[in-house]
């Protein structure tokens, strides 16, 4: 016998949140990304924005989450747990994020590498956070860690390219790196769909692969995936490709968190005996 | 050791609601928010079909995603297995909710009303201000086992030490009480039935077991 | 006890009351008072032991706070200023002193008094409309007193009470077995075959209780009912079944007893010498008769001849044919015919003739469930029936027989009831299951005397049967000229001349007469001055519309008033009383009463006053007394009191309370003294408890013999038949009703005289909704579907659906203030859960949200609970559909017993939104 789960949507994390895990997401990857472009020979400044920018980055994400939460004059509460709350471990992480980032924009542009580091954590706990929401099975999957780590790479590469756009061409490894860290992305993506649908998620989640707005997001990654091919080989800007990237990295956490975000559901293994005779139907599991 | 557990019997529950109309009145929960309910959930296709009537609410995991994933430690763990929220700490994050597999918590941030934006004389009564903007569930109405423990009750057993849902129960399909002990209503009920918990796979080892048929003699 | 919050203390209090709003009731529990707020119900856990649920209430008890703190509460006495009356009429109310507004009924009332209580045409110029079976007495106070020094009041206005109640079944359930409701001997039966009987739901805590119970003990419970309500959820098997088809599968079931199962399996026994079954049928359908006595004639197996039914030493033969010497038949109107060698068979041999035909492939045509369902519904019921076996119970033996047939509301009101009542019945009595442990049972009467106790009524009376009191049907003593609009004495024998009586008649026909009277009818005028309470016809009735029309005309509207609504939208005057927490009446409680409340105890309980009325509402009790002060009657009323108008007489053997009638009493007063000689009746003086007691206590109870849950012991010692399964008196009061009724030139109820039967000829049930659309102008094909309702706990009854708790937890269960489905219909017509969907009918049309389900008849939509509020704050804003707008309120779908029942033919389409409300 088949039973009629009724999941429901989550309705506790809206865009604001959805705006924590983009804006987060994408100013730690672009901090990572800064990282990179450093140690490839980038000029200075694009590192300095770059870093400036991630910051803001992560901080914009963070100011959407303080005005989601409901008691936000005691917002410093979140730091009472580093035990096992991921929430807690990417709060903590933030303030020597933002000193090591000032520092390297301050004091020595080496100490991006300790900020990308820190950033790198940070992106890391927000993969971690929606793992542990057990919740939601589109999130808690295992596959969730890969696509929320590599699309926050791949934004932050991909915001980098913007950045050169304004300040100093990106040099070839970094579109390298883009056109890498998005089909990467892609895979993880890919990974995290056949692991949901494995997992039996419920149907509204599975449902979002069928959406019209994800199939055009899913065209528009492919199409950036080209356009940072087409950019690899000189033919676009490589900006192009890599705007593209971010909002679809954007569009994808959007999905995740408001759309495809629908609860456990009620189930149960058996039918009780309502008496005499009466047939209990065993669940499938 | 104590560990208090919920016990349903799926057999007895008609799915009246008196147990989430009670907990709602005992706890004041504003509208939309009920810590105790019943589902009604439909199995199979016409004409072979039932349906189940399934108390839920939070489980008091022992091992608790809500718990773990709160950032502020404003949910614990007694030792008794019940799990808490202090308001004062808790920052309405609602990490907690979606963390939990049983859908039990609810965060209300603004005030609202039966009867719209005014409180009725009782609302107004029983109206808590430290509830607004943190996230709320089940208590397993810790302060009526603490108070009355506190006389020498036996929760599961005493009225008014018991949770107001098992009290009100029309059916006698609630029951409570401390699985560590072999004596207790519960233990015999376990005993004595089959049972299942909701969502083992998630590893949280509910406190809330579903009697659904009798043991083979 | 004292409560810290916020640093201040409160003082808390737990005040013992009860819920009585609906039938089930009442059932006990506390209400938590915080500073003179109440905050909270409990149960009562006093009255565990006492009260078969427990001491607690059901959901709808845990509304009364939110009922109580409504801001949509009516506060104060209220005038009417705009004399137009409609829907769409703003009523203009005004506020009033208490003063003004009971000088004006005194007026009215007075103004009546001088010239006659009864009008023109014989009825009473007052009429007077309470709500869901009788419960509004246990809210009304002294109010009973105050009708009964009054006089003549017509209570026949339906609002849902009277037709839309299990109606054939009160009848003819109390006519054979002292049943205004039956029930299964749950605590001991094996096998309950449950016919749309929805205990679950509307059972109260007490049925709830005892059927968990019962299913953890191993009972077995067949639900068959065309959707998957709560009740069919928690048994053992559901059979879905197509509307109104019911008394085709009992009527096969019967069959199967009777030509497919061994003669040794039923209860020969008990059929010889406890039914009519051994009795002589002669060639005209008649008992044949002893000359000389009158008495119905046996066939004596021992020698071999007739003999009456009560020969010393006879032993009845139960089946065969015979020819009987002499003899005499008593037909209509007292002429006797007299036969020699007359062709004579027995009612058991006519009975198994008549019910071979109905074969359950017959039925399986007809119901839509296999012919093997059928039988092996039939064939389980025999073999749980445990025939010759006995228990012991209080130290007497009495036969055991666990199985059980119960109906549910529109199995057992409406065209076909009868033969479902008689069915269920009958096959009780073939196993020997009727009114014995383990068997099928009657609750309690309200037609005949013994409310407290219903084995008081079962005296001897005709023909070797319990005496039943149907209304005359003789040249010389019918009514010919009704004394009340539903004519309940003039067109409906069986239900008799009691209190209750009135209520039980044919209630739709006031309001269908006030359009127009039919041929050859007294022209009826609507009542100068109407009364309500807890009643809302305007949304619990059929066919809404028309009936809001009917209720715009009456003159003169009383109502007693909670908050506004659809029926006190045409009201005069508004009257705000005390609510349930506000007010004080004493109600008795236990023996055996409706709907499963089967009580080692007996006694009273105290609905008290546990909070102070909002507003300046004011208890039942003070208002009544007002007017009989105001209109002169209160020596009257203080009289009525006095005899035991509302309780206990207030002077009995052993002790006197009784107030003096000249004088004015509080409310207090007067319940001090009913409690008095309450508690001094039941405890045979020994025990006087006052009021301050029972406030403090809550209920007072004294032991009620288990043995007397069942009627068998009483027939038994008094050697009396029940009245089956021949229904000869009937068949001969149903002629006698025709002739008068021609005599009259009245050929308007000949259809329902089709029901006087002596056993059931299956007749076209459903067919006749099919008819009524195509009488009404429309082509039944139009209407493809069946339309249906069934209760909610949350909504049962209980004036209550402007409580928001209700809905809110309503909210968990399927099809709250939605349109059920079955989920492959709704594909078919491209309907999705939640889309707006409209369902109409040949009256009218009725929006709502549909729930696609698996557990609906492909056939039959069905729409929860009674709603379609347009005035009654909060519930307005639902939008939630209601079948009462689409159904037909019509003669034709009226049966002999004056009901009918809530089905109606339908079709459903998508729409886009609500649309306009409950409008045709």
């Amino acid at each position: 016998m088949k039973q009629v789960v009724q999941a429901k949507l989550q309705r506790y994390w809206d865009l604001r949140a959805a705006g924590n895990f983009s804006f987060g997401g994408t100013g730690s990857g672009l901090i990572i990304a800064a990282a990179l472009a450093f140690a490839v020979g980038a000029p200075a400044l694009a590192v300095v924005v770059a870093i400036v920018l991630g910051l803001g980055l992560i901080g914009l994400g963070l100011f959407c989450v303080w005005l989601e939460i409901g008691r936000p004059w005691r917002a410093i509460n979140v730091f009472f747990h580093p035990h096992t709350s991921w929430m807690t471990r990417e709060a903590l992480l933030v303030p020597p994020l933002m000193a090591a980032g000032a520092a390297a924009v301050l004091f020595d542009i080496r100490f991006v590498f300790l900020a990308a580091l820190f950033a790198a954590g940070f992106l890391y706990c927000q993969a971690r956070m929606l793992h542990a929401s057990r919740g939601i099975p589109a999130w808690c999957q295992k596959e969730t860690v890969p696509l929320i780590l590599s699309t926050g790479v791949a934004e932050g590469i991909g915001l980098y390219l913007v950045i050169g756009l304004v300040i100093a061409a990106a040099p070839p490894a970094m579109i390298a790196a883009a056109l890498l860290a998005a089909v990467l992305r892609e895979a993880a993506r890919e990974a995290y769909r056949r692991g949901v649908i494995a997992a039996k998620a419920p149907e509204g989640t599975l449902a979002w692969f069928s959406l019209r707005e994800e199939k055009l997001l899913t065209a528009a990654r492919y199409l950036a995936i080209a356009l940072l091919a087409l950019a690899f080989a000189g033919l676009v800007p490589a900006a192009l490709g890599g705007l593209l990237v971010v909002a679809t990295g954007w569009g994808l956490k959007v999905m995740l968190i408001t759309r495809a975000a629908f609860m456990r559901g009620h189930t149960i293994q058996y039918t009780p005996a309502r008496g005499r005779d009466s047939s209990h139907a065993v669940m499938p599991s | 050791m104590t560990r208090y557990v919920m016990v349903a019997d799926l057999r007895r529950c008609v799915g009246c609601q008196a147990c989430t109309a009670a907990c709602k009145e005992a706890n004041a929960t504003p509208p939309g928010v009920q810590w105790r309910r019943v589902l009604d959930i439909e199995v199979g296709e016409y004409p072979d079909v039932k349906r189940v009537y399934v108390p839920t609410g939070c489980q008091h995991c022992a091992d608790p995603p809500c718990m773990h994933v709160c950032p502020t430690t404003a949910t614990r763990q007694r030792a008794d297995g019940i799990v808490t929220i202090d308001y004062d700490l808790c920052i309405g994050c609602a990490y907690c909710a979606v963390a939990c597999p049983y859908e039990a918590r609810f965060k209300v941030d603004h005030p609202k009303f039966a009867f719209g934006e005014e409180a009725s004389v009782s609302e107004q009564a029983r109206f808590d201000e430290k509830k607004i903007g943190v996230a709320t569930k089940c208590t397993f109405c810790v302060d009526r086992i603490d108070s009355g423990c506190a006389k020498g009750l036996v929760p599961g057993r005493d009225p008014d030490a018991t949770p107001v849902c098992v009290n009100t129960c029309i059916s006698g399909a609630l029951a409570f009480g401390d699985i560590e002990d072999p004596d207790s209503n519960v233990s015999h009920l376990l005993a004595e039935n089959k049972w299942f918990r909701m969502h083992e796979e998630a590893g949280t080892a509910p406190g809330f077991y579903y009697l659904w048929d009798k043991e083979a003699p | 006890m004292r409560s810290e919050k916020g640093g201040a203390a409160a003082v808390q209090q737990s005040v013992p009351t009860l819920c009585y709003n609906c039938v089930a009731g009442p059932d006990f529990m506390r209400v938590i008072v915080e500073d003179g707020v109440a905050t909270r119900i409990e149960p009562n856990h006093d009255a565990v032991g006492i009260h078969p649920g427990g001491g607690r209430p059901c959901v709808r008890a845990y509304g009364l706070v939110q009922k109580t703190y409504n801001p949509h509460r009516v506060r104060q006495p209220m005038k009417r200023t705009n004399p137009k009356k409609g829907r769409d009429e703003d009523p203009g109310f005004v506020p009033i002193s208490w003063d003004e507004a009971l000088d004006a009924i005194a007026a009215r009332l007075k103004d009546i008094q001088s010239r006659g209580l009864l009008d023109e045409a014989g009825l009473p110029r007052v009429a007077a409309s309470f709500g869901h079976g009788g419960t509004p007495r246990s809210y009304m106070g002294s109010f009973p007193a105050f009708m009964s020094a009054w006089g003549p009041i017509d209570f026949s206005f339906g609002s849902g009470q009277g037709v839309k109640c299990t109606h054939s079944e009160h009848l003819y359930g109390e006519y054979w077995h002292r049943a205004f409701t039956v029930s299964a001997d749950t605590v001991l039966t094996n096998l309950v075959v449950s016919f749309g009987s929805n205990n679950e739901v509307t059972g109260g805590v007490c049925a709830v209780r005892r059927h968990a119970d019962a299913r953890i003990r191993g009972v077995k419970r067949i639900q068959i009912e065309p959707h998957l309500s709560a009740t069919a959820a928690c048994s053992a098997e559901w059979v879905p079944i197509k509307p109104k088809t019911d008394a085709a599968f009992m009527l096969a079931m019967i069959h199967v007893l009777l030509h497919e199962t061994p003669r040794a399996s039923l209860d020969l026994p008990f059929l010889r010498d406890r039914t009519s079954s051994p009795y002589l049928v002669g060639p005209n359908g008649y008992y044949l008769r002893e000359p000389a006595s009158g008495k119905p004639l046996v066939w004596d197996e021992r020698t071999n001849r007739p003999v009456p039914y009560d020969a010393p030493d006879a032993v009845p033969t139960l089946e065969g044919e015979f020819t009987v010497p002499l003899a005499v038949s008593r037909l209509a109107d007292q002429e006797v015919v007299r036969h020699e060698n007359a062709a004579a068979r027995t009612a058991f041999t006519a009975t198994v003739e008549t019910m071979r035909r109905y074969s359950p492939e017959w039925a399986s045509e007809i119901c839509g469930v296999a012919a093997a369902k059928i039988r092996h519904v039939a064939n389980e019921y025999v073999s749980n029936a445990h025939v010759g076996e006995t228990i012991e119970i209080e130290g007497r033996t009495l036969p055991f027989r666990p199985v059980a047939v119960t109906l549910g509301k529109t199995v057992n009101n409406g065209w076909g009831a009868f033969e479902c009542c008689w069915s269920r019945t009958v096959l009780a009595t073939l196993v020997g299951a009727l009114e014995v442990p383990g068997g099928t049972l009657g609750t309690t009467v309200r037609l005949n005397k013994g409310h407290d106790n219903r084995l008081v009524s079962v005296v001897p009376g005709e023909d070797g049967f319990m005496v039943s009191s149907l209304n005359p049907t003789g040249p010389a003593d019918w009514k010919a000229k009704p004394t009340g609009r539903n004519a309940h004495r003039t067109l409906v024998p069986i239900v008799g001349n009691s209190a209750w009586s009135q209520a039980l008649g044919p209630a739709h026909l006031p309001w269908l007469f006030m359009d127009k009277s039919p041929e050859e009818w007294p022209q009826q005028r609507a009542p100068e001055l109407w009364i309500t309470f807890r009643t809302n016809p305007a949304v619990a009735f059929w066919d809404t519309a028309k009936l809001t029309r009917a209720i715009a005309k009456m003159p003169f509207v009383v109502a007693i008033a909670y908050t506004f609504d659809e029926t006190n939208h045409m009201a005069d005057i508004l009257l705000p009383e005390a609510a349930d927490l506000e007010s004080t009446q004493l109600v008795p409680i236990g023996g055996t009463k409706f709907i499963e409340q089967f009580w080692e105890y007996q006694g009273v309980a105290l609905r008290q006053k546990v909070v102070e009325p909002e507003g300046d509402a004011r208890d039942f009790t003070w208002i009544a007394t007002e007017l009989a002060r105001r209109t002169g009657l209160i020596e009257k009323y203080n009289a009525a009191i006095n005899r035991g108008a509302i309780g206990s007489p207030l002077k009995g053997e052993s002790y006197d309370f009784s107030l003096p009638t000249d004088q004015v009493h509080d409310p207090d007063a007067i319940w001090d003294a009913v409690c008095k000689a309450s508690t001094a009746t039941l405890s045979h003086g020994k025990e006087v408890r006052d009021l301050a007691w029972m406030k403090e206590h809550g209920f007072f109870v004294v032991p009620f013999k288990r043995t007397d849950w069942y009627l068998y012991p009483s027939l038994a010692d008094q050697n009396l038949r029940f009245e089956l399964p021949y229904q000869e008196r009937l068949m001969r009061v149903g002629e006698e009703l025709r002739r008068r009724l021609h005599e009259q030139g009245i050929h308007w109820w000949d259809e329902q005289l089709s029901e006087y039967q002596a056993l059931p000829e299956y007749h076209d049930v459903p067919g006749r909704w099919v008819k009524a659309v195509e009488h009404h102008g429309g082509r039944p094909e139009d209407f493809p579907l069946w339309g249906i309702t069934t209760k909610t706990m949350f909504y049962s009854a209980g004036n209550n659906s402007g409580v928001p708790l209700m809905h809110e937890v309503g909210q968990n269960v399927r099809g709250h203030g939605s349109i059920i489905l079955n989920a492959a219909t709704a594909a078919k017509l491209g309907i999705a859960r939640g889309d707006w969907i409209e369902v109409r009918s040949i009256v009218a049309a009725t929006r709502g949200r549909a729930e696609p389900v698996q557990g609906c008849h492909p056939d039959t939509i069905v729409i929860p609970g009674q709603h379609e509020h347009w005035k009654t704050p909060f519930a307005k804003e639902l939008k939630f559909p209601s079948l009462n707008t689409v159904t037909q309120m019509s003669m034709e779908l009226t049966d002999a017993t004056g009901s009918g029942a809530d089905v109606v033919r339908v079709s459903v389409r998508k729409v886009d939104g609500p649309g306009k409300a409950g409008r045709p």
